[in-house]
C-alpha cells in the first residue's frame, strides 16, 4: 500500500506515453479524406471585388526571400495598410526551404490545418507534384473564378497559358503559378584572359572545346608556373550528367534526360543514337583529363570555390553567381585581369546544338479548402492583386524616398539615401521578404535594380544583364512539360541504375561498346524504363504539351 | 621464456598505442580542418582553399563576426538557452520519479508498465499524431511543444532506473524504517547519491535540446521564438542562395567558413559543460553510504 503514490505517479507518466504514441493516429487521415478525388469542389462562388465588410484573417505562409533575415516585425507599416485599405488581417509566416518545408506543410495538411494562402514546398522542386497530392485530397479550393478579380496580377504573374494549364486538374485551377525566376539564366562561359595568353580562338564546337580545354589544362594560362588549371569545371546536379553538361549534350541533340526537342520522338534521351556518341566525347573530356577529376563529388559551393581560385577555363554558370558584384569579388581580386565571356551553343557532328533545358519551374501558391469555405477567398484575391498593384513597391523595396527612389531613368536606386534605411541594407531585408515569392515578376526595373553594372578591380565594366541576355538568347529547349512527368514507382532503383550506368561510362569503369550500352538499355527496360516513358508521355498528351 | 613475453607485451602495447592513435587521427584530423576553415580568411580560401595547417597569425574571426553579430543571434540563443534549461529541467522532473518507481523491484505491474513504456521506445507515433497532439493543446508558438513531446526518453530513463537499482536497498529499508515516504527516500537518500545519473542524464537532455532544429521549425511559427540551430541554418541557407538575390552578406566570408564557425559556436556551450559535468563521473558517490 506504500507504494501507491509511486504507482500512481508511474502511472501517469506512462499513459501520456501511450496516449501520445496512440490516440490520435487516426484523425488526420479522416480530415484529410479524399473526398475531392472523384468530385472536385465546387468552384467558390465569387462576390464582387469589394472591401470585406468584417475584417478578415489571413495567414499566408511563404518562403522568406533572405531566410537569415527573419520575418517582418508586427508593427511593419505593410500590416497597417493592409489592414487599412484591404480590411485584412495578414499573418505572414515563413516557411522553411526544402524537405523541412515539406515534413511541415505536410503535417499541416495532414491536420487538415492548412493556412489561408500558402506557397507549395517541395525537396524535389515539384512544386506542381506537391500541389497535386493536396488537390487529390479535397484541401485545395479552385481558384479560376477569382482570376477576373485580379486582372493587374494576372497580366504580370498569371500569363503563361501553358503555368495555368499545369495548375488545372479536372476542369478546374487550383494554384496560383508564379512567374519561374529569371528563366534561361545559366550559360556556357569561358576564361577569355586565357584565350588571349596562348592565342587561342573561342571554341564553337565540342572537338575544338577539347582542343581548349587540353591547352587550358597543360600549357600553365594563368602563367603561375604550376600544373594547377583544369580546361573544363562542373559538377553533378540532375539525373544521368546533370544539367551543367548540357550544352556539351546538347551539341549532339541529347540535352537532359527527356527528349523534348524531338516531341515526334518523345522518350528518355538514352534511346538516341547520338547519346553515346555524346558519352563517349565526355569521356574524351575525362580521359584526357582536362575535366576536374572530382567533378563527379564536387559540392555546387566547392564547384564556386574552385572557379573563384582560378582553377577552371570552361564552365557552365548562373548569370548571377558569376557575375554579380558580390560573387565577382573574390575572382576578381584574385585575377583582376581574369575575365570571363559568354559562348554560344557549340555545334555538334550532325549541327545539332542546344543550350540546355528550360524547365520553368517556378513557385506555386495556392488557397486552402477551409479557407475558401470561410468565406476568405475574395480576400485573398483582393491581398494578392494589391501585391501587384498599389503593394508592389513597399513590399518590393520599401517606402519610397525612404528606402529607394525611382532615377531619372526610371530605376530603382539608393543614391542619396541613408545607407541603413536602403532597401539592400541588411537591416531592411525583413521587410521585402515576400518579394521573390509573391512579387516581383521578372520586370526589367526589378533586374536592373537587383543587377546593376559595376566597375571591376582593374576598372573595366561588369554587365551582369549582358551575360543574361546573352544566355537567353541561345537555343534552349522547350521542357516544362516535366513538371507533368511523375516519377515512377520504383524511381529509386531506376535513377540509381539510370546514373550509375551512364557515369560508369563516362568515367570508364565500364567499356562504351554497342554490346555494353544494348546492355544497359536493356537494363532500364527490364525495370520499367518503356513504361516509364509511356506513362510520362501519356501525361504530356493528357496535358495538352505533346501532340 | 620470459624474455618472449615481455617482448610481446612490448609489441602489443605499440599496436593499440598505433591503433588507438590512428584512431584519435580519426577523431582530430575532420576536427581540425573544421577549427582550420572556421578561421580561414576569405582571400586564402578563394585562393588555395582550405590547407591543412594555417599560421595562426592568418587567422580571421570574420566568420565568428558575421554569425554572433547578426542581428538575430542573441534572440536565438536566448531562445536555445530557455529551450535546453527549461527542456532539461521538466525532462529530469519526470524522468526521475518514473525511473525510481521502476527501479523498486516490488512495485505493482511493473512489469506491465515496462512492456508499454517499451512499446513507445520500439514503436513511434510519427510526426502526424504528435503534431495533431500538439497543435490540439494549442502549443504551436510555444516552448513547451517543443520540451514536452520528448520530455521522457525511454533510453533515459531505463539509464537512470538501471543506476537507482544498483543502489543499496539497505539505505531505502533503513530511511522506510525511519518513517519515511517513498518521495522522501527518492528526495532524502536516493537524489544526493545519484549526482553522476543526473549530471550525464542531465547532459544528454541539454544536448538533444541545444541542438532541437526540426520540431522549432514545425511548431513555432513566430521566427522570434526559433533557436540558435535554425537561425545558423537560415544563415547558411541565405548564404548558399545569395545569387539569387541582391543581397548579400556575407561576402568578406566564405560559405565554408560560415559553416565551420557554425559548427563551432553550437559546440562550444556543451564543450564547456562537458568537463565540468565529467569531474562529477569519478566521484565516489557510495564511499561511507552504508556500514555492515
Amino acid at each position: 500500500m506504500k507504494n501507491w503514490k509511486m504507482v500512481f505517479v508511474v502511472f501517469l507518466l506512462v499513459l501520456s506515453q501511450v496516449l501520445a504514441a496512440c490516440a490520435p493516429a487516426a484523425t488526420p487521415t479522416e480530415a484529410a479524406a479524399p473526398e475531392a478525388t472523384e468530385a472536385p469542389p465546387e468552384p467558390t462562388a465569387v462576390p464582387s471585388p469589394t472591401t470585406p465588410p468584417e475584417p478578415v484573417d489571413v495567414v499566408l505562409w511563404a518562403q522568406a526571400t533572405v531566410t537569415e533575415a527573419g520575418a517582418p516585425p508586427d508593427d511593419w507599416i505593410a500590416y497597417d495598410i493592409i489592414r487599412e485599405e484591404l480590411n485584412i488581417n495578414l499573418t505572414y509566416v515563413i516557411v522553411p526551404t526544402g524537405a523541412d518545408g515539406e515534413a511541415k506543410v505536410n503535417a499541416v495538411a495532414a491536420a487538415n490545418d492548412l493556412p489561408d494562402l500558402f506557397q507549395m514546398v517541395s525537396a524535389n522542386n515539384d512544386n506542381r507534384g506537391a500541389l497535386l497530392r493536396l488537390v487529390e485530397l479535397g484541401l485545395i479550393a479552385p481558384v479560376e473564378d477569382l482570376m477576373p478579380l485580379m486582372p493587374e496580377r494576372v497580366k504580370l504573374h498569371y500569363n503563361d497559358p501553358l503555368a495555368i494549364d499545369l495548375v488545372t486538374f479536372d476542369g478546374h485551377q487550383y494554384g496560383f503559378p508564379e512567374p519561374p525566376p529569371l528563366p534561361k539564366r545559366e550559360g556556357f562561359v569561358i576564361r577569355k584572359d586565357w584565350l588571349d595568353k596562348l592565342s587561342l580562338e573561342a571554341p564553337a564546337t565540342p572537338e575544338e572545346i577539347l582542343a581548349v580545354a587540353k591547352a587550358f589544362t597543360e600549357q600553365d594560362p594563368d602563367g603561375n608556373g604550376k600544373n594547377d588549371t583544369y580546361g573544363v569545371g562542373g559538377f553533378l546536379n540532375g539525373p544521368g550528367l546533370g544539367t551543367r553538361f548540357d550544352f556539351i549534350m546538347g551539341a549532339y541533340g541529347v540535352p537532359g534526360q527527356w527528349n523534348f526537342a524531338d516531341p515526334a520522338n518523345f522518350g528518355l534521351n538514352v534511346r538516341s543514337d547520338q547519346y553515346p556518341e555524346a558519352l563517349a566525347y565526355f569521356k574524351s573530356l575525362v580521359d584526357a583529363k582536362v575535366i576536374d577529376p572530382d567533378w563527379p563529388t564536387l559540392t555546387r559551393d566547392d564547384f564556386r570555390a574552385r572557379w573563384k581560385q582560378g582553377l577552371y577555363g570552361i564552365m557552365w554558370e548562373d548569370f548571377a553567381a558569376l557575375t554579380n558584384k558580390s560573387n565577382y569579388e573574390p575572382f576578381d581580386t584574385n585575377f583582376p585581369d581574369g575575365e570571363w565571356i559568354p559562348l554560344p551553343a557549340p555545334k555538334g557532328p550532325n549541327g545539332d546544338a542546344y543550350y540546355g533545358v528550360y524547365t520553368g519551374r517556378g513557385q506555386i501558391f495556392a488557397i486552402s479548402q477551409k479557407a475558401a469555405d470561410d468565406g476568405k477567398a475574395e480576400a485573398i484575391a483582393s491581398l494578392l492583386e494589391w501585391m501587384a498593384t498599389d503593394g508592389y513597391y513597399l513590399l518590393g523595396f520599401g517606402e519610397e524616398g525612404k528606402n529607394f527612389i525611382i532615377d531619372a531613368n526610371g530605376n530603382i536606386s539608393t543614391e542619396g539615401l541613408d545607407p541603413v534605411e536602403a532597401y539592400t541594407a541588411p537591416e531592411r531585408q525583413p521587410f521585402t521578404q515576400m518579394r521573390n515569392q509573391l512579387v516581383f515578376y521578372n520586370s526589367e526595373q526589378e533586374i536592373v535594380a537587383r543587377y546593376p553594372t559595376y566597375e571591376t578591380i582593374n576598372g573595366r565594366t561588369m554587365e551582369p544583364m549582358n551575360f543574361l541576355g546573352f544566355f537567353q538568347e541561345q537555343p534552349w529547349v522547350d521542357g516544362r512539360g516535366i513538371q507533368v512527368i511523375l516519377p515512377p514507382a520504383n524511381a529509386a532503383d531506376f535513377d540509381r541504375f539510370y546514373n550509375e550506368g551512364l557515369l560508369q561510362f563516362v568515367l570508364g569503369q565500364k567499356e562504351l561498346t554497342e554490346e555494353s550500352w544494348a546492355e544497359y538499355l536493356a537494363g532500364l527496360d527490364a525495370i520499367g524504363a518503356a513504361d516509364y516513358e509511356a506513362s510520362a508521355k501519356q501525361a504530356l498528351i493528357d496535358a495538352g504539351l505533346l501532340k | 621464456m620470459l624474455h618472449s613475453k615481455t617482448r610481446d607485451a612490448v609489441i602489443f602495447q605499440i599496436g593499440l598505442a598505433i591503433f588507438l592513435t590512428l584512431i584519435l587521427l580519426i577523431i582530430l584530423v575532420p576536427f581540425w580542418r573544421v577549427i582550420v576553415t572556421a578561421f580561414i580568411p576569405l582571400d586564402i580560401y578563394t585562393r588555395e582553399g582550405v590547407p591543412f595547417f594555417l599560421s595562426p597569425t592568418k587567422w580571421s574571426f570574420e566568420a565568428f563576426k558575421q554569425l554572433l553579430g547578426h542581428s538575430q543571434f542573441p534572440r536565438a540563443i536566448w531562445n536555445s538557452v530557455i529551450i535546453t534549461l527549461l527542456g532539461t529541467a521538466i525532462s529530469l522532473f519526470l524522468t526521475v520519479p518514473l525511473a525510481y518507481g521502476l527501479s523498486t523491484r516490488n512495485l505493482p505491474g511493473r512489469k506491465l508498465i515496462m512492456t508499454l513504456i517499451l512499446f513507445t521506445y520500439l514503436f513511434s507515433p510519427g510526426l502526424i499524431p504528435v503534431y495533431l497532439l500538439i497543435t490540439g493543446m494549442k502549443l504551436t508558438n510555444n516552448y513547451l511543444a517543443i520540451i514536452l513531446p520528448p520530455a521522457v526518453s525511454v533510453y533515459n530513463t531505463l539509464v537512470m532506473m538501471s543506476f537507482f537499482e544498483g543502489l543499496p536497498e539497505d539505505l531505502k529499508e533503513a530511511a522506510r524504517l525511519d518513517g519515511a515516504n517513498e518521495l522522501q527516500v527518492l528526495w532524502n537518500v536516493i537524489l544526493p547519491l545519484s549526482k553522476p545519473i543526473l549530471l550525464t542524464i542531465g547532459l544528454f537532455y541539454a544536448v538533444f535540446f541545444w541542438n532541437e532544429f526540426f520540431t522549432p521549425l514545425l511548431y513555432l511559427n513566430d521566427s522570434n521564438l526559433l533557436p540558435l540551430p535554425v537561425l545558423l541554418r537560415n544563415i547558411l541557407i541565405s548564404a548558399s542562395f545569395n545569387e539569387y538575390v541582391e543581397y548579400n552578406a556575407f561576402s568578406s566570408s566564405s560559405l565554408e567558413s560560415l559553416k565551420a564557425a557554425g559548427v563551432l559556436i553550437t559546440m562550444i556551450p556543451m564543450i564547456l559543460i562537458y568537463p565540468w559535468i565529467q569531474r562529477y563521473f569519478t566521484k565516489g558517490t557510495l564511499v561511507g553510504g552504508v556500514k555492515e
